[in-house]
């Protein structure tokens, strides 16, 4: 197959840009720190014992807001990437994005739930009040997804334009009742919704990190050993089947593992739109469709592209900071004009 | 040691003990609150603030500070490069591991409530005066905002006692399209009662309104807060949006009224007694103005 880039270039060239993306975002922000001392301060981050006189704000600066917002960058931007390639994949079609099978929309539920009727829950241990969102975003993805993979199941068979009806239906269906919530939101809590369904890398903390690498690891780690069955599928599911591919097993891992990594992206950052749809997209341009390399490069590409866009998010307003969600669409929806044009030559 | 001596090296040491408690009073404030920041500036010490989030409208002068964003957005390292020494706000700033992060980076973070009540503002004054170094020019300040109050009130009462309250509604909105009517639990109901208004609105929080409903209710007096337009512009763009309105009879007797839409957030601000005077001029316009 002819493709832009051969695999080893690309790799090398991706891994690189991944580089400079986390170097630059640990090295640039508001506050802006001395290079030796970003350095020095990184060097000891990691462990190498060197001598940390002067260091307490660029350590603290970069132990404690920069990187683990990077880390998050990463997750959130590799996952996000990851699962629309396993959407694309699963619905046969360049346009799917994760939102398709209902987890961001039902994300979107459980946070304003939590957000609006927050309050009703009065009294939650400290130890998970700080949380409630994050898990309220987490299963309400999980939930709509779960729902719309069971609509879409008839004798045994899962039928994909079944699920992907089903998915628009329960996704104007949880838009309404999040419209509901709105209505009974007052001024404040409206605004976190807003700012929630814009995301942000903003305030990340180990706490909420790690459950994130978690499923992020795993994730990468498992689909890509999908990667020839996905391949087959490409051809069609009965051409795939008499491949002697378990084509219902593929779609139950592909629709889990995309509403696990989305709901956990989300239930960290917020929203963040595009990435899903664009990444698997550039990727696929430079690198053509076979999933052995797609998978992976898509991972490494959307953690770049989203630390880039959380670079300008963090510094185009400083001292303010704008959601990057902003950022993202600002950059993916001309991108997704142009290959809907493109299309048409 | 001779006693003068002794009381040499006493004032000495109080004035070193003095010298160095200024030393640690903040001098880079941040502040996350429109009330707050105009408070600061009410106490004097407006140059002290070197950064204000987005709610921080008035003095007009504060808009040339470097903004931090919406105050429930804030960005930890972007309010550490102002290197400030305090950062000040209500209980609505956040989010809470921002803050976290910046009381790990030693700023320290002074929260405020948002309460609009007068033992609230007490409170606050008296902090702020701490934090300022200045809890005598606070208190005083105080003392005279609590007396235009209670003056205000004797004149609303009086008033009472001589003419009904007017049936007010208060619709907020943006350059006069689909206005909200604040309700019951809402900081305009605080006000419209505190001026003495009687709010015909019997929901609770800022809610739309079905034209009907509003046609129904007929209230004598109309008070608007617009986010986008002031003045005749405002009221212009208000009746034209919402033809309806002009067959109430508060637009009959002319009687509409403006009102800052920045007085509905963040507690009670300094700004608030004059406007207060000024809707209770407007509700009662037949009893004596005090003075």
């Amino acid at each position: 197959m002819r493709t832009l880039v051969k695999p080893r270039p690309l790799f090398i060239g991706l891994s690189a840009l991944c580089l400079i993306a986390i170097w630059l975002s640990l090295a640039l922000g508001p506050v802006s720190l001395p290079l030796l001392d970003t350095l020095r301060a990184a060097l000891r981050l990691i462990g190498v014992p060197i001598n940390g006189d002067g260091l307490e704000q660029a350590e603290l600066i970069l132990g404690q807001i920069r990187l683990p917002r990077t880390l998050l960058g990463l997750a959130v931007g590799g996952v996000l990437a990851l699962s629309g390639v396993a959407m694309q994949g699963l619905f046969r079609n360049p346009l799917a994005d994760p939102g398709l099978v209902g987890v961001s929309s039902g994300a979107s539920l459980g946070a304003a739930i939590a957000i609006v009727g927050g309050s009703a829950f009065g009294g939650l241990p400290d130890a998970f009040g700080p949380y409630l969102l994050s898990i309220c975003a987490f299963l309400g993805g999980l939930g709509v997804t779960a729902l719309v993979y069971r609509l879409g199941r008839r004798n045994g068979q899962t039928s994909v334009a079944v699920m992907l009806l089903a998915g628009i239906a329960l996704t104007a269906l949880a838009g309404s009742t999040v419209g509901l919530f709105t209505y009974l939101a007052d001024d404040a809590t409206l605004r976190t919704l807003t700012f929630w369904n814009l995301g942000s890398l903003n305030g990340a903390s180990y706490a909420r990190l790690w459950p994130l690498l978690f499923v992020t690891v795993a994730v990468s780690l498992w689909l890509p050993r999908r990667a020839s069955a996905l391949n087959a599928l490409l051809l069609g599911e009965s051409e795939a089947n008499h491949l002697g591919i378990n084509v219902e097993g593929l779609k139950r891992e592909l629709v889990f593992c995309t509403a696990l990594g989305v709901g956990a992206a989300v239930a960290a950052a917020g929203m963040i739109g595009f990435v899903g749809l664009v990444v698997p997209h550039l990727v696929r341009l430079l690198a053509g469709p076979d999933h052995r390399v797609l998978l992976p490069a898509s991972v490494l590409a959307g953690a770049a592209l989203l630390l880039f866009a959380d670079l300008i998010a963090r510094l185009a307003l400083a001292p303010a900071e704008m959601p990057i969600g902003i950022v993202t669409a600002f950059l993916g929806a001309p991108f997704f004009l142009y290959l809907l044009l493109r299309g048409r030559h | 040691m001779r006693l003068s001596t002794r009381l040499i090296m006493l004032c000495a040491g109080f004035m070193i003990s003095h010298v160095s408690l200024a030393d640690e009073l903040p001098q880079r404030w941040v502040s996350a609150g429109g009330a707050l920041s105009e408070w600061v500036s009410a106490l004097g010490a407006e140059s002290k603030l070197v950064g204000v989030d987005t709610t921080s409208q008035h003095p007009e002068s504060l808009k040339s500070l470097p903004s931090i964003g919406y105050q429930r957005q804030l960005s930890a390292e972007g309010i550490l490069s102002l290197k400030p020494d305090v950062l000040i706000g209500t209980e609505e700033m956040g989010p809470p591991p921002v803050l976290a992060q910046i009381r790990n980076a030693g700023v320290p973070v002074e929260m405020f409530s948002a309460e609009a009540d007068l033992p609230t503002l007490e409170g606050t004054l008296a902090h702020l005066g701490r934090l300022l170094g200045d809890e005598a020019k606070a208190a005083q300040v105080f003392k005279a905002y609590q007396q235009q109050l209670e003056a205000l009130q004797q004149q609303v009462k009086q008033a009472q006692a001589q003419h009904t309250s007017p049936g007010v509604l208060l619709l907020l909105g943006h350059a006069g399209g689909k206005p909200l009517v604040a309700g019951k639990d809402t900081a305009a109901d605080w006000l419209l009662t505190q001026a003495g208004g009687h709010n015909l609105a019997t929901h609770t929080g800022y809610k739309t309104f079905s034209v009907e409903a509003l046609a129904g209710l007929n209230p004598d007096v109309l008070v608007f807060a617009d986010r986008s337009l002031t003045g005749d512009e405002a009221r212009k763009a208000l009746m034209k949006e919402n033809p309806i309105l002009a067959s109430l009879k508060a637009a009959k007797d002319g009687r509409i009224y403006e009102l800052d839409p920045t007085l509905l957030v963040g507690g009670l601000g300094p700004r608030l007694p004059d406007s207060l005077k000024q809707l209770t001029a407007e509700f009662y316009p037949a009893a004596p103005a005090n003075p």
